[in-house]
């Protein structure tokens, strides 16, 4: 698609020019809702909120460096069925990765929905927004992170630091944030008939092509990928046996927030949560007295052993599971570099393309023959 | 070569073409090591990756999976299905340090009772030879 | 909740007691938890062993048992019976070995005797699991439907319809017979094909009991066996079967031509045409793709001469809904086409010939009208004939198609009969295979009759001064050959029909590695799927002859009629089971099933598993992150117990007595066996 339109941004404003975008958006009677980050109290996180009102999208930030959930699991929510009307949710690349992910199972829909994706320059953890926020004006904060990109950066999230995909794919429209000039204008794509479509009733000032948009995104790609493969090293490094692994662990308690807050951790009810895993005190005292002592509570290893091999291939690197563990645990390093191994060994890449079946999903006739042994 | 360790293997084998052939392998009273115990499947596509990773996190030092082969399994494709598995899991377990070699998959046919006990022996060797699962020692699982 | 488990060690005489130390092992599990009573026994399959174990039910009011003995293969099913008897659902029994899989194959009696604590210890936690599970009984509907109207699914037909139930008869083409019916003589006994099936299919029309619905495709099956609901759509013939005399006025006056399938391209038929002036049904079917009226509105002629007023060219496509009981399929083969071996000139040369074309040649009805002339009109003087055309051929098709030995042969003797004696007839083959009942003696009458046998596929024809030279070795003599010949006939390769694929999902059955369908077992159940109720008869199965596909239609329809006469079948209940609270709809599990076993329920947004096509193969569980689907007496809490059972909750270490640090020495030995590549697809 060859459409790009500029987004004009007045006062120097980048959060307001983005909000009219959303309301020249929603203008359009084809949209019925919009999805994006809020910021709904004076004080806290702004939390992905669907907005019907036009009036009300004065309080959309997404270009806030915050991301307390990937709203991918949201967005299912709202299109596992029929909602009535045509969503534009606002989303980082890893969020549509993910959605694109659910669609392939079955857990949402992108028929009634307009991702509008944009560039992203990567955020804080929770921890670390508030630290960044401390008791600024939510609006000011992001202007004060929006201008140190291209000064050395802010100390966004590991998982951030080390995601090569800056840039947002399937979506339909796309914010060009990379590169932009901030006190100029965002230039905004069509990358879908429909995007196309929307775009062009916007009736948005067209924009060049050539922005510095390609260079700054090689950049930023080329940066975080060194930073991604120094956290594979290092994660390597201190998980190369069982018992590392069970150090790397040692303040995890199964609390399961990880999964939780994962996106393409799918499961209603974990088997972790079923019958399977509830065990009898007989069992514990016999396991126990295999090994001499044994960890309360049992299945953690396995429990993350398990999470590996049923979703490491559909994982996005967004960090989520990082951000929500209580105890610190970098779960995001380690999934991370168990995924890139297994991602590659079936040449899967999550998010790529509602085409690609998941690995598991599907098989060949003739594949593989490295798994099987001949020992006869 | 170290005699003091003897491994502990299971294997999930598959009713229809394994678990006939160790039965072969019985009847023709072809003597095998002892350290392999059977868990009986209807088929390799029955064997949910958790049975092996639950295995080794429990006191098994090696796990065979053993099936029909491509063609001929009696559910048509479960093999397949399988082999992806066990791919998977061969490609996640030895990032800590657990052998690819610890984990197998097989095809032995219900006529290939020979081919069963050698592929025994030859497991419980190459285990032998690999030493004890780190997880024997683990209070943590 | 506390059980009440009975554990049976036997010792199998000394088969297992001669290695096992039975006694420990009983005192051994008579430890374990929930272990009412533990004992050894010497046959334990006996009588009064089966009796020791329902008294035991009865007196200790045990709810789970175990027997260790011989292999499940052998007993499970003996002392399943036996807990019924008792009163005990049949699968709160485990049965585990400790005979083929322990005290024959171990060496040492200490170490067997640990192997078999470990196995019952394993078999004593599963069944702690174990739930009430009951078969379920399905009646069987009494119709059956045959597939495919050739000599096999014609045998079929007949066999089920003698019998008293009723054959819903489908056949895709305007009449039935299928390739027999295009045959002019068949081997070894020189019949004449029609005279043998005309007969046949005159029955098929007569029969009472069967339906028989040509120019009809099978479009959906659902269902499972005894209950199937089969769609069967009928293409519009434009003339009325229940009008038409068969007088073939309408055959003579139609202006419009077509290439003619029947006579495999050599040749041409009307708009409006049957298949043979023998056909059964004798009613024409009008090709709509040509006919002048049906595509321009123009012509209508013969409509005008139809006495009875039969023609109608606005009849539509209709669909009818079947219920029946078993399928058989009888869908048949095609005969490769020869085009891509180039070197042979099919397509190039007018005179190479497909053996089917050359059967037509043959027939009194065909395109020469039985005589066996050139396109030029002339008889040949000299005729090659190339076995194995596409078969036995790595570039095409690996098997041997087993019939175009014996047609060439055939051939061998027609041409030698009806040009002349003195004509010159070569077979270039690569072995002789004449397997049957007079196929042997029928070889050496065609050899007597001077027919020349060069051994060596030849590598290519050529055309030279009008005739076509075959290039080729004589493997036997050890030199070249450059044949000029007339004319030449290519035994092409028995291939499945081209549309095997979908012919197979419609019908939920496999195909082979070579596409035929796939039998249950290649050895004993030739005529059965892996799919209940549903049957193969003929060449769909793999290539075969005339005899053969008969004997082969006539089993399936003994197994289709031995369903039907019974009128219930028993399913297996260790299916699989979706928990629709866990389940979260994500349907993977629904391409994983072979069988197209599990349904979506779009309403719950929960995967269903459909109980009676579902054969417990465990592909979704296997898969299911959540847990949501497991299979009935193989779910994860038993197979983890039994996983536990098999570690056992003692340390992994030989106990002091086994001497520990000597374990037995077992020779490495290299078995045999086929390289891989017998696998390859």
């Amino acid at each position: 698609m060859a459409t790009t339109a500029k987004i004009m941004i007045d006062g120097g404003n980048p959060i307001a020019a983005v909000q009219d975008f959303l309301r020249g958006l929603m203008e359009n009677e084809s949209i019925g809702g919009v999805l994006v980050p809020m910021h709904l109290f004076g004080k806290g996180i702004p939390m992905p909120t669907l907005v019907t009102d036009p009036k009300q999208l004065s309080g959309a930030d997404p270009l806030a460096p915050a991301f307390p959930m990937n709203s991918a699991k949201l967005l299912a929510r709202l299109t596992r069925g029929q909602s009535g009307e045509r969503i534009a949710a606002v989303m980082r690349p890893c969020e549509i990765r993910a959605f694109v992910e659910l669609v392939k199972l079955n857990q949402g829909s992108l028929d009634d929905v307009i991702l509008v994706g944009l560039d992203c320059m990567g955020a804080f953890d929770n921890t670390g927004y508030k630290a960044f926020r401390g008791d600024r004006d939510p609006f000011e904060t992001t202007q004060d992170f929006l201008g140190r990109i291209g000064n050395g950066g802010a100390d966004i999230a590991q998982a951030c630091k080390a995601c090569e995909y800056p840039a947002p794919e399937n979506a339909d429209l796309v914010l060009g944030l990379a590169g932009a000039d901030l006190a100029g204008h965002i230039p905004v794509m069509a990358s879908s008939p429909r995007g196309e479509s929307l775009l062009n009733g916007l009736g948005l000032p067209e924009a060049e092509s050539a922005n510095g948009r390609d260079k700054a995104l090689a950049a930023m790609i080329e940066t975080r990928t060194a930073n991604r493969d120094e956290m594979f090293e290092r994660t390597r490094a201190v998980t190369g046996t069982l018992t590392d692994l069970s150090e790397y662990l040692a303040s995890c308690v199964n609390c399961y927030n990880c999964r939780v807050a994962c996106p393409v951790c799918y499961c209603k009810e974990c088997v972790f949560n079923t019958d399977v895993f509830e065990h009898k005190p007989w069992q514990y005292m016999g396991w126990a007295k295999r090994k001499g002592s044994l960890k309360m509570p049992t299945d953690t290893v396995f429990y993350h052993l398990t999470r590996m091999a049923h979703m490491s291939m559909a994982c996005v690197g967004c960090g989520q599971c990082s951000n929500a563990c209580p105890n610190d645990i970098p779960v995001m390093e380690l999934f991370r570099t168990v995924a890139a191994r297994t991602q590659e060994s079936f040449d899967y890449v999550p998010g790529r393309s509602l085409d690609e079946p998941p690995p598991l999903s599907v098989f060949k006739e003739d594949e593989f023959q490295d798994a099987v042994s001949h020992m006869a | 070569m170290s005699h003091e360790f003897e491994p502990t293997i299971l294997a999930f084998v598959c009713n229809w073409c394994t678990f006939t052939a160790a039965d072969l392998a019985g009847t023709s009273r072809m003597i095998q090591q002892p350290n392999l115990r059977m868990v009986r499947m209807m088929c390799t596509g029955m064997v949910d990756p958790k049975y092996i990773v639950k295995s080794l996190l429990s006191g098994a030092d090696g796990v065979l999976v053993s099936g029909c082969h491509p063609g001929d399994c009696h559910y048509i494709n479960g093999n397949y299905k399988a082999r992806r598995r066990v791919k998977l899991l061969n490609e996640i377990l030895p990032q800590f340090g657990i052998e690819k070699e610890r984990v197998k998959l097989t095809w032995v046919g219900a006529s290939e009772g020979n081919e069963f006990a050698a592929t025994v022996n030859n497991f419980i060797n190459e285990i032998r030879e690999l030493g004890p699962m780190e997880a024997r020692s683990m209070a943590v699982i | 909740m506390s059980r009440k488990i009975g554990v049976y060690v036997c010792h199998c005489g000394s088969n297992i007691a001669g290695k096992v130390d039975c006694r420990e092992v009983a005192e051994f599990a008579g430890g374990l938890k929930d272990v009412a009573v533990a004992r050894d026994y010497q046959f334990m399959c006996s009588d009064p062993g089966q009796e020791m174990i329902i008294r035991d039910i009865r007196e200790y009011g045990l709810d789970r048992v175990v027997v260790a003995s011989c292999s499940p293969r052998l007993h499970e099913k003996t002392f399943q019976q036996a807990c019924a008897r008792a009163g005990l659902n049949p699968y709160l029994m485990q049965h585990c070995c400790i005979r083929e899989h322990c005290s024959w194959t171990t060496a040492d009696p200490v170490e067997a005797t640990v192997k078999a604590r470990h196995i019952v210890e394993a078999a004593v936690e599963r069944v702690a699991d174990h739930q009430k599970l009951y078969s379920r009984e399905v009646a069987v509907l009494p119709d059956v439907m045959v597939v495919g109207a050739g000599i096999a699914g014609i045998q079929a037909a007949l066999d089920i319809a003698k019998s008293g139930h009723k054959v819903h008869l489908v056949e895709k083409s305007p009449s039935i017979g299928g390739h027999m019916a295009q045959f002019d003589k068949t081997f070894p006994t020189l019949d004449c094909a029609a005279c043998i099936s005309t007969p046949k299919m005159v029955a098929v029309s007569q029969e009472p009991n069967i339906n028989l619905m040509t120019w009809s495709e099978v479009e959906e099956v659902t269902g499972f066996v005894g209950n199937y609901t089969v769609t069967v759509m009928h293409k519009p013939r434009y003339v009325h079967e229940d009008v038409c005399t068969g007088c073939g006025a309408c055959l003579e006056k139609c202006p419009t031509k077509a290439i003619s399938e029947f006579n495999e391209g050599l040749g041409v038929r009307k708009a409006i045409y049957r298949n043979s002036p023998q056909a059964v049904p004798n009613t024409p079917v009008i090709d709509g793709t040509v006919c002048k009226k049906i595509t321009k509105d123009k012509c209508g002629v013969c409509q005008k001469i139809c006495p009875t007023g039969a023609i109608d060219y606005d009849m539509k496509e209709t669909r009818e809904v079947f219920h029946v009981g078993s399928i058989v399929l009888a869908t048949g083969y095609d005969a490769m086409d020869p085009t891509p071996l180039r070197e042979y000139g099919f397509g190039k040369y007018d005179e190479v010939y497909t053996a089917l074309q050359f059967e037509r040649l043959n027939n009194a009805v065909g395109p020469t009208e039985g005589r066996i002339v050139m396109k030029n009109g002339e008889k040949p003087e000299s005729v090659a004939i190339i076995h194995c055309v596409g078969s036995r051929d790595r570039n095409y098709h690996e098997y041997c198609s087993r019939t175009c030995c014996m047609y060439a042969l055939k051939y061998d003797h027609l041409i030698k009969d009806k040009v002349g004696h003195d004509t010159k007839v070569y077979n270039f083959y690569i072995d002789m295979r004449c397997f049957g009942k007079g196929y042997e003696e029928f070889y050496r009458r065609v050899q007597e009759e001077g027919v020349t046998f060069i051994r060596g596929r030849p590598a290519e024809i050529v055309e030279e001064d009008g005739k076509l030279v075959v290039v080729g070795e004589d493997t036997l003599l050890g030199v070249n050959v450059r044949l000029p010949v007339d004319m030449v006939i290519l035994c092409t390769a028995m291939e499945p029909r081209p549309d095997a694929v979908e012919v197979a999902r419609v019908f939920g059955i496999a195909q082979g590695q070579d596409g035929f369908f796939l039998e249950e077992h290649p050895k004993l159940g030739p005529v059965s799927t892996a799919t209940d109720g549903v049957f193969l008869a003929g060449t769909c199965q793999g290539p075969k002859d005339i005899p053969d596909a008969v004997s082969h239609a006539s089993g399936g329809a003994a197994q289709a009629l031995a369903l039907a006469a019974k009128g219930t079948v028993s399913i297996s209940p260790t299916t699989s089971w979706i928990n629709p609270d866990v389940c979260v709809g994500c349907r993977v599990c629904v391409g994983l099933c072979a069988y197209s076993a599990i349904e979506f329920d779009e309403r719950r947004n929960v995967a269903v598993i459909n109980e009676a096509m579902c054969k417990g193969c465990g592909s979704c569980a296997g898969y299911c992150p959540s847990g949501a689907a497991q299979i009935k007496h193989f779910n994860e809490t038993q197979i983890f117990n039994e996983i536990d059972g098999l570690l056992g909750m003692v340390p992994g270490w030989l106990p002091p007595e086994a001497g520990g640090a000597q374990p037995v020495e077992i020779p490495v030995e290299r078995a045999a066996r086929p390289e891989e590549a017998r696998h390859e697809s």
